[in-house]
C-alpha cells in the first residue's frame, strides 16, 4: 500500500498552495468581516483551470483526478474556508449531476461553460421543511405543454444569487414521494425564479447562502437531468462526492488552525520561554496533528475510491464525519493554545473556529453521516 | 528563434534551519525549488514567445538527480522542452564548472539565439554563470537587465545600474542576465501543470558533453558555511519618563559604539 501522492498530484497540490497564498489568503479576513463574495478570486480560479478541475478536457475541465481536486479544496480552505466552499459547491455539486447523468446537449450547453468558469454552479435540494429528511421536500415540477413548471422554495443554497446555473430537485409526481423526485438544470434569470433571503452566517461569511423561490417558473423539458423519478438517487450520489469536498475543506481549516497555533506557540513567551516548550501546549499540538492526519487519510481514501470508480458512499460519510469533527476539535484547541488572543478577531484561529462549525452541518449533518455509515453496516 | 531559459534547482531557504547552539546549517529537511529569480527568467522567455510565435522557448538546468523534480515545474511554466544535465558534480560545482557544463550543453543542443539567466541564484548569488557562458561561447552579454525587446536579430535591453538605466542593443546570439523586476512569474494553470508531463525532456550526463576533466573541477573551495544569527540583548527600559528612557537608550547605543 502506497501512501505517497503521485508526482502529478504533488505538483497540482503545490499549484493550489501557491494559488491560495497569492489570491485567497490576502483577502480571507476581509471577506469574512464584510461578507463580500470574492468575485476576483473566482475569476482567477477560472483562469487557472480550477473550476472544472476533475472533469474531462473535452468538456472544458482540467482532466485531473478527484484526489487532486480534493487536495486543491484542502489547500484553498487552509487559508480561506469561504473560497473553499464556493469552489467545492460549484465543482462537486453544481457540475457532477450534469456530467454524470445529463444529456450531451446539456453538457455542451452548461457543463462546458461551468468547467471553464465562465459560469458558476449551485445545487439546491434542501427546503425549509426538508433538511436531514431530504425526502420530504414539497417543491414541484409539473410537465405542461412540453415545459416543466416549478413551484416551491429552496433554502440554505450556497452560491445562491451568484450562480448562473442551478441543479434543482423537485417532484415531478408528488404522489410517488421520493420516487417522484427529479433533477433539473435551471438558469438564473428565468421568469418566476427569484432569490429570497440572504442568510447572515456565523462562518464562511465570504460565501453567499440564499433562498431560491420558484413561482410558476417554466423550465424547458430538455433541462431534465437523466430520467424523471431518479432525482433522489442522483442527489444522494452527488452528495457522496460533495462530502469528500467538504471533508477536504474541514482538514484544510484544521490544518490552517494548527499551523497558526504552532507559530503562535513558538513566538509567545510566558515564564521567560516560548509556550511551545511547555508540555501542556506540546500535548495539545500533538493531539491536533494526530487527529488531522487520521482525518486526512480517511479523506484521501474516499477520494481515491471515487477515482477507482468504486462505491464510496460509506467512505465519504466517514471522511466527512471524522474530518468535520476534527476541524471542530482542532480549532477549539488552536484557540486554547492562543489563550485570550485566540478570542480576538485579529487572530486567524477565531475565524477558523467559526468556519469549522459548518462542516458538521452542511451536505448532511454528522448525524446523517452516521446514518449512512450504519446503514451500510447493517445492510 | 530559440530562447534558452536557464535555471538552477536550489534548496528552499525557508526550510534551512540553523542548528541551535552553533552556526551550522541544517539542510536535512530542506525541499528543493527553482531558484526565485529563475522563475522570472522562464516567465520572461515565455512572454517573448507569446508576443511572437516564431519564438521557441526551452529550459536548461544542471543539477543532481533530485533536480528531476524541477523539470515538470519548469515545463508547466511554458517552455516546450527541457534539457537536464544530470550529474552529482552539480553539488560542488562553482560558477566556473557550471558555466563550462552549460556551455557544453548549449553547444550540444545547438539551437540558441538568446540565452537567459537570472542575475544570480537564490542560494549562492555568485553572478558568475551568465557572463562566463557568454565568454565561452564568444557572444555578447548584457547584465542587470530589467526590460528587453527582441527585433530583427537584435535585442534591446535596459540595464539597471546604480541609480541610472543604460539602454543597450546587441546582436543575437547573446546572453542576458535578468533582474527579478523584469516580470512577475505567473502561477501555472492546472492544464499547464498536467500538460507538462507530456513535454519532452532530454537528459545529458557530464560524460556526454565532451568536457575536459579540468573544466569540471571547481576552482573555489568552500571551507565552511555558517548561518547568520542576530543576537538580541532584549533590554527594555521601564524606569523613568520618556525623556529619561530616550537618554538611557542613547547612552547605551553610544556605549556599544553604534552611534
Amino acid at each position: 500500500m502506497d501512501f505517497q501522492l503521485t508526482e502529478e498530484q504533488t505538483l497540482l497540490q503545490q499549484s493550489a498552495r501557491e494559488f491560495a497564498a497569492t489570491y485567497c489568503e490576502p483577502i480571507a479576513a476581509e471577506i469574512d468581516k464584510t461578507g463580500r463574495y470574492p468575485a476576483e478570486t473566482i475569476e482567477q480560479l477560472a483562469k487557472h483551470d480550477f473550476m472544472g478541475m476533475p472533469y474531462p478536457e473535452e468538456y472544458g475541465g482540467a482532466g485531473a483526478d478527484y484526489l487532486s481536486y480534493t487536495l486543491a479544496v484542502e489547500e484553498i480552505s487552509k487559508v480561506c474556508a469561504s473560497t473553499g466552499i464556493i469552489y467545492s459547491a460549484h465543482c462537486s455539486l453544481g457540475l457532477w449531476p450534469i456530467y454524470k447523468w445529463g444529456s450531451e446537449d446539456l453538457k455542451k450547453k452548461y457543463l462546458v461553460p461551468l468547467c471553464k468558469g465562465e459560469k458558476l454552479g449551485a445545487f439546491a435540494l434542501t427546503e425549509p421543511g426538508a433538511g436531514t429528511d431530504a425526502a420530504s421536500g414539497t417543491c414541484t415540477a409539473i410537465l405542461m405543454n412540453n415545459e416543466y413548471v416549478l413551484n416551491g422554495t429552496k433554502c440554505f443554497i450556497t452560491n445562491g444569487g451568484l450562480a448562473d446555473v442551478y441543479i434543482i430537485f423537485a417532484l415531478t409526481d408528488p404522489s410517488k414521494g421520493i420516487k417522484g423526485l427529479s433533477a433539473f438544470v435551471v438558469e438564473k434569470g428565468l421568469v418566476g425564479f427569484e432569490i429570497g433571503k440572504h442568510e447572515d452566517k456565523m462562518g464562511i461569511r465570504g460565501s453567499q447562502t440564499t433562498e431560491l423561490i420558484f413561482k410558476d417558473c417554466h423550465v424547458a423539458k430538455e433541462n431534465l437531468i437523466g430520467e424523471e423519478g431518479k432525482g433522489f438517487k442522483y442527489a444522494m450520489q452527488t452528495l457522496d462526492g460533495g462530502r469528500v469536498g467538504v471533508a477536504a475543506q474541514a482538514i484544510g481549516i484544521a490544518q490552517g488552525a494548527l499551523d497558526a497555533a504552532v507559530k503562535f506557540a513558538k513566538e509567545r513567551v510566558q515564564f521567560g520561554k516560548p509556550i511551545a516548550t511547555k508540555q501542556a501546549i506540546q500535548w495539545m499540538l500533538a493531539d491536533m496533528e494526530t487527529q488531522i492526519q487520521a482525518a486526512r487519510l480517511l479523506v484521501y481514501n474516499a477520494a481515491a475510491a471515487k477515482d477507482r470508480g468504486e462505491s464510496f458512499s460509506k467512505e465519504a460519510a466517514m471522511a466527512k464525519l471524522f474530518a468535520a469533527e476534527t476541524a471542530d476539535y482542532v480549532c477549539t484547541k488552536a484557540i486554547q493554545v492562543h489563550g485570550g488572543y485566540g478570542y480576538i478577531k485579529d487572530f486567524k484561529v477565531e475565524r477558523c473556529y467559526r468556519d469549522a462549525k459548518i462542516c458538521s452541518l452542511y451536505e448532511g449533518t454528522s448525524e446523517v453521516q452516521r446514518m449512512v455509515i450504519s446503514g451500510a453496516l447493517l445492510r | 528563434m530559440d530562447i534558452v531559459a536557464c535555471y538552477k534547482w536550489v534548496l528552499d531557504e525557508q526550510d534551512i534551519k540553523i542548528v541551535p547552539g552553533s552556526l551550522l546549517l541544517d539542510t536535512s529537511r530542506a525541499k528543493g525549488k527553482i531558484s526565485d529569480y529563475d522563475k522570472n527568467v522562464i516567465e520572461e522567455a515565455v512572454l517573448q514567445a507569446e508576443k511572437d510565435d516564431t519564438v521557441t522557448v526551452t529550459a536548461l538546468t544542471f543539477g543532481n538527480a533530485k533536480a528531476k523534480q524541477s523539470l515538470k515545474d519548469a515545463l508547466s511554466r511554458g517552455p516546450v522542452k527541457g534539457y537536464w544535465v544530470n550529474d552529482a558534480a552539480a553539488d560542488i560545482a562553482d560558477g566556473f564548472v557550471t558555466a563550462n557544463v552549460l556551455t557544453a550543453a548549449l553547444k550540444k543542443i545547438g539551437a540558441y539565439d538568446l540565452i537567459l539567466f537570472g542575475e544570480g541564484s537564490s542560494d549562492a548569488y555568485g553572478q558568475q554563470v551568465g557572463p562566463r557562458v557568454a565568454a565561452l561561447l564568444g557572444i555578447p552579454v548584457v547584465t542587470f537587465v530589467t526590460k528587453l525587446e527582441i527585433s530583427e536579430g537584435k535585442v534591446m535591453a535596459a540595464r539597471k545600474i546604480g541609480d541610472c538605466t543604460e539602454d543597450v542593443t546587441v546582436n543575437l546570439p547573446a546572453v542576458i542576465t535578468l533582474l527579478p523586476e523584469v516580470c512577475k512569474p505567473r502561477i501555472p494553470g492546472l492544464k499547464q501543470v498536467l500538460g507538462a508531463s507530456k513535454k519532452p525532456v532530454q537528459e545529458f550526463k557530464l560524460a556526454d558533453l565532451d568536457l575536459v576533466a579540468e573544466n569540471t573541477l571547481p576552482k573555489n573551495k568552500i571551507k565552511s558555511i555558517q548561518g547568520y544569527a542576530m543576537d538580541r540583548k532584549n533590554e527594555i527600559y521601564t524606569d523613568g519618563t520618556v525623556d529619561e528612557k530616550v537618554n538611557t537608550l542613547i547612552a547605551s547605543l553610544t556605549k556599544e559604539g553604534l552611534l
